[in-house]
């Protein structure tokens, strides 16, 4: 047998048809100390539960600068994760600004399973170190987020900022100036203010009661600390179509027949959205997908509700607790709910759906019906006190 | 025949009654917690929240509760949340409920299996995080990939790395 022959085959040997691999945390971040060491648990998970063989390598600036607990070792087919650990000794004068390094896992390929399609490659995962030096004086790090508009027309900007600094700052607030479609200004908001903390995290906020068109927009923050200034900014559309799921229901369902899942949508939209419709799927323990089914599309009119019909033929399921996922499709959006499937011999229950009606914005007070039977309880009881100290009590005296 | 004695002690089980009674009402009426447990650590992304006496989930990245995800619910919901340190309390308009800290763990899971199409292999983000892969080809990088969660493409190389992107 030659050479070439022989390699061929100790390829095929090494290979199988399936590699994953997965490590947490996916990266640790450390503020800069200089000398300190600091030790690091991380688990490398076996995602595939087969036999491997790992390799751990240190890679990027910091790599001299940390120490792994294994270089390399092996995991069986019943070992779901592995912890290792490294340890990170903080150089001595470090730049400000952000340094990093890797941590790398590589499964090398392992024996063959099965013979009909092999994979040669090597896949690795990494975890990753960042260390932040402060900058010298005052430095602030920030970004924007635009949620809403919500069901009043309110969009909510909320800034986080962070003090990357030696020094702390005395006093943080923006400047919000919204763009319209035709890019030009047409209003600013005022977030508030507050003190920043060296090495500390907060959150401007501002709101903007946004009765203007739909369509594109954007914002331009001005981040005022102290003497100086940082800018971010960010696009962001207001009234984008919006389908909303309220309630599943299963009713008259037996198991191993064709269960007919009933969806509650409403359009949020001021137009009719066309060729909606529903994807389920469906999760074994393992987090594979075990049944994946659509329903029919939907027209649905404005600000209205519709059900959404889809059907899941239960053959072969068991009794049991499924991790579920709809998505509801039209136009280009996709809108997620997770939630889980209580599958007994008669019935299925939807667990966790509960019944969004609101998302993001200010809290409100509560007008709710707690709200009332706690205040006539307490109204009740201070009348009972009133007329027996100011009536009764007074007419039983005198009679004394 | 009633005397002042028999007064004083009706006062006493009136005021006390009554205190005893909103005592009782306050604590039925504040929200109740179930799970997740305070200072849960987990890579699951999608979270069962389940209480009691509850109508509003608040979820926020810091104690002050300063920009909160807000989630009006009538029961137990599962909500999806990125990889980071939260705060969680139910408010149910007439108290809230203790705060609790949940942090989910950036998971790095990469998938990989032989493609239909040539020699290509179809690479998987199976993880909670956006994953960039960087493909290498006879030690060299070749090129480099971000994958959204559940998403996945056809990549050619003998060598490829994920890692958190961003």
């Amino acid at each position: 047998m030659n050479k070439g022959l022989l390699i061929l085959i100790f390829v095929i040997l090494l290979s199988s048809n399936v590699l994953a691999l997965g490590i947490t945390p996916g990266r640790s971040n450390f503020d800069y100390s200089s000398g300190t060491q600091k030790e690091v648990e991380f688990s490398v998970i076996n995602s595939e539960k087969k036999d491997s063989n790992m390799v751990v390598l240190v890679q990027g600036e910091l790599n001299a600068s940390i120490s792994v607990s294994e270089v390399s070792f092996q995991m069986s087919a019943s070992e779901s994760e592995k912890k290792l650990k490294y340890i990170l000794n903080m150089p001595v004068g470090l730049s400000p600004g952000l340094h990093t390094a890797e941590v790398v896992v590589i499964q090398l390929p392992g024996k063959s399973e099965t013979s009909e399609a092999f994979i040669g490659s090597a896949i690795g995962v990494t975890t990753q170190i960042h260390v932040f030096v402060p900058y010298p004086g005052k430095y602030v790090e920030a970004d924007l987020n635009v949620i809403g508009s919500d069901s009043d027309g309110e969009v909510t900007f909320v800034i986080p900022v962070m003090s990357r600094g030696e020094l702390g700052i005395k006093n943080v607030k923006a400047k919000i100036d919204i763009y319209g479609p035709l890019n030009k200004k047409i209003e600013s908001v005022d977030t508030d203010e507050f003190s920043l903390e060296s090495q500390e995290r907060r959150e401007l906020v501002a709101t903007w009661k946004s009765d203007v068109d739909p369509g594109p927009y954007r914002a331009v923050a001005t981040v005022i600390y102290d003497e100086n200034t940082a800018k971010v900014e960010k696009n962001f559309n207001l009234g984008v179509a919006l389908l909303e799921l309220e309630e599943i229901e299963v009713n008259d369902f037996s198991l191993g027949e064709i269960a007919k899942f009933e969806l509650l949508v409403e359009n949020k939209w001021s137009q009719t959205i066309a060729g909606a419709y529903a994807q389920m799927l469906i999760y074994n323990n393992d987090g594979e997908v075990i049944a994946d089914f659509k329903s029919a599309t939907y027209d649905i009119p404005p600000l209205e509700k519709a059900l959404v019909i889809a059907f899941w033929d239960t053959a072969g399921v068991r009794k049991g607790t499924y991790a579920s996922s709809v998505f509801l499709k039209y136009s280009q959006e996709s809108v997620q709910k997770d939630f889980q499937l209580e599958v007994s011999d008669n019935q299925i229950n939807v667990v966790g759906l509960g019944y969004v009606i609101s998302k993001g914005g200010k809290s409100s007070g509560g007008d709710n019906s707690l709200t009332i039977i706690l205040v006539t309880a307490i109204v009740m009881l201070v009348i009972i006190n009133l007329i027996w100290f100011l009536v009764l009590r007074k007419k039983l005296a005198k009679k004394r | 025949m009633i005397n002042k004695k028999h007064l004083i002690v009706i006062d006493l089980i009136l005021v006390v009654g009554s205190l005893f009674v909103v005592a009782g009402l306050v604590g039925y009426s504040r929200p109740l917690v179930i799970f997740p447990i305070d200072n849960l650590e987990t890579t699951n992304s999608s979270v069962l929240f389940t209480f009691e006496n509850g109508e509003k989930i608040l979820i926020d990245d810091n104690l002050e509760f300063s920009s909160p995800l807000i989630i009006e619910v009538k029961e137990n919901i599962v909500v999806t949340l990125k990889p980071e340190i939260y705060y969680w309390k139910i408010d149910n308009g007439v108290g809230v409920s203790q705060i609790r800290k949940l942090t989910i763990e950036s998971e790095i899971d990469l998938r990989l299996k032989k493609s239909g199409i040539g020699e290509d292999y179809e690479v998987v983000n199976a993880g909670n995080t956006l994953l960039e892969v960087d493909i290498y080809e006879d030690e060299e990088l070749t090129g480099s990939v971000v994958l959204g969660i559940d998403e996945s493409v056809d990549v050619y190389g003998d060598r490829l790395i994920g890692g958190q992107y961003e």
